[in-house]
């Protein structure tokens, strides 16, 4: 496939995922594996530069909208667990994350599509639901040997409040785990407060969801090094 | 000096108040203020309407708030489970939309006074309006039709439905939740709400874009305010910036007042909506969780700066969280006081 086909198949896609028309942006995915792309070229060509530039508003202006975020990262999601069994190789896994949002916290967009986007980014992703018991959090870490912990919340009480990141980094310290896992937290107040993920006790954050695969593989990086 | 209600006036009828009104929304602030919990407190029309006169007393602020919580729409609509917190708002904790068909089976009450919590909210209107005697406007809330299906099904399925779903189905589920805001809005104003705030997070640009809030959100606006006019109705950004969507609401549905995000700029807001519509700054709340006086009284200064330049302007806050300091939520009304000052002033006594 060369390169100026390619460039069509990307452009494509991003005016679907703008256009947040999800019936034609997995129509541009077919049609590429249709045209003779491999399944590792349509995640890895189209699929995460797609979710890219989502990144610091690429398209559309420089706004680009929860619409937007939520549908690339469903396709993402979608697409990319139907093409890596036709890989192939195994493709390695970049790290493991458990994900929820916080104690008290029914909202779910935002953990949603911060997993399509990690998923696409080859990262394992357990999830835990909404409302999630801070020990539940750390409980299940350590059971899948995951190396972070995302925690998602919608309101301000419940991402500072005592069941939410700051008694899951109470636990870590208390039980020694401070080395093995680390915190990334997400959601609104976050948006409105940027030093607020220290105060809650975690050590990122993420303003956009395709922002996060970045951050978490950093953190990846310091718990394995 | 003026009250309120006359600062309101003033602006509304467009001439300049003695100094810019004060909106600072505080509720489940008002359990603290009555020593009760936050299940307590919304059980009870009366405990509600206490609290937010005590807080206004207190504060010295120009509103009273007539809401209990966003999710009590929800309940109306026949949500079973309201999840309570000791420090934050009641959030839905049942879905009442899991399949298409639930879609079919919403009933909107004729009398939403029916419902034993939207009477306590109506009580609760009622005795704000009563105490008020006219020095202070009581506000309504509503949600619009294009985001209250975010509560009924949860935000991820609702933009599935209405950006790639079936359209019969998202147009049969519009037009019930327009129906039940139209109700709303007439309850509401029939309790004694003297302005309305209309929410629409879903519609802002920070949902969806332009070219969708124009062909899904806004005949949804218009829709909404048909029955009873777009008069005395504010609309709320409800945590998304709306300066993109501005000019078209104020074109086409006729509201004449704008309830900014703290990142949509004031003064690009003005120019979008030319000089006869209102227009509220507000200041970033979560930060007023732990910035010092200093710096609440610099941020207020500065957009009450801007908002005294673009005219017809009114100073808010979103929706105060609990964890607010009490003296930071007097500071930042008496840095409001003393910045809201308008060197000329038209006397409505």
């Amino acid at each position: 496939m060369s390169e100026g086909i390619d460039k069509q198949i990307l452009d494509s896609y991003l005016t679907a995922l703008f256009d947040t028309d999800k019936a034609g942006a997995l129509r541009v995915v077919q049609e590429a594996l249709d045209g003779g792309l491999t399944p590792e070229q349509v995640v890895f060509e189209v699929i995460i530069p797609g979710m890219e530039r989502m990144i610091g508003g690429m398209i559309s202006d420089n706004l680009v909208t929860l619409s937007q975020h939520f549908l690339a990262s469903q396709i993402a999601e979608e697409v990319t667990d139907r093409l890596i069994p036709l890989f192939a190789t195994v493709p390695e896994v970049q790290g493991h994350v458990v994900i929820g949002t916080s104690h008290g916290d029914f909202h779910g967009l935002g953990k949603k599509i911060v997993i399509g986007c990690l998923k696409a980014r080859m990262f394992q992703v357990t999830d835990l639901g909404i409302n999630v018991a801070p020990e539940k959090f750390v409980d299940q870490a350590l059971e899948v040997g995951a190396e972070v912990i995302g925690i998602s919340s919608m309101m301000v009480h419940t991402a500072t409040g005592e069941r939410g990141p700051k008694r899951v980094r109470q636990l870590l310290r208390e039980q020694g785990l401070e080395d093995r896992l680390r915190i990334i937290v997400g959601g609104a107040p976050y948006r409105f407060h940027e030093n607020l993920f220290r105060e809650v006790g975690a050590d990122a954050w993420g303003d956009t969801a395709a922002e996060v695969p970045g951050i978490v593989a950093r953190l990846v990086r310091e718990v394995r090094s | 000096m003026m009250t309120g209600m006359e600062r309101f006036g003033a602006l509304m009828s467009g001439g300049t108040p003695d100094r810019v009104p004060i909106v600072c929304n505080l509720l489940d602030q008002g359990a603290r203020e009555l020593g009760l919990s936050i299940l307590e407190y919304y059980s009870r029309g009366e405990h509600v309407a206490e609290g937010q006169l005590r807080m206004r007393e207190k504060y010295g602020y120009d509103t009273l708030t007539g809401m209990f919580y966003s999710a009590l729409e929800a309940e109306v609509m026949g949500c079973r489970n309201i999840i309570y917190a000791d420090d934050g708002p009641p959030n839905v904790g049942h879905l009442v939309i899991n399949a298409p068909r639930d879609i079919k089976r919403l009933h909107v009450p004729d009398d939403l006074n029916e419902h034993p919590r939207f009477r306590e909210l109506t009580t609760c209107i009622g005795l704000l309006k009563k105490e008020a005697r006219g020095r202070f406007p009581v506000l309504g809330v509503v949600t619009a039709s294009f985001s209250l299906p975010a509560m009924l099904m949860g935000v991820g399925p609702w933009m599935e439905l209405f950006l790639n779903g079936d359209p019969a189905l998202r147009d049969e589920l519009l037009e019930t939740c327009s129906l039940f805001c139209s109700r709303q809005i007439a309850a509401l104003r029939e309790a004694g709400a003297d302005l309305i705030v209309y929410v629409d997070p879903l519609a802002s640009a920070t949902f969806i874009q332009l070219r969708k809030f124009r062909e899904l959100a806004l005949p949804w606006i218009i829709r909404d305010l048909e029955a009873h006019g777009p008069a005395g109705v504010i609309f709320f950004n409800g945590g998304g910036r709306i300066n993109p969507i501005l000019a078209d609401i104020r074109e086409h549905a006729g509201i004449g007042a704008y309830y900014l995000n703290p990142y949509d700029d004031i003064t690009e807001a003005r120019a979008l909506l030319g000089s006869n519509s209102l227009i509220a700054g507000t200041i970033n709340d979560i930060r007023l969780i732990d910035w010092s006086p200093d710096e609440i009284e610099r941020e207020v200064e500065k957009i009450m700066l801007a908002g005294k330049r673009a005219g017809g302007f009114i100073f808010g806050t979103l929706l105060m969280p609990c964890g607010i300091p009490e003296e930071n939520i007097r500071a930042l009304v008496a840095a409001a006081i003393r910045h809201g000052h308008h060197a000329e002033s038209v006397v409505c006594r």
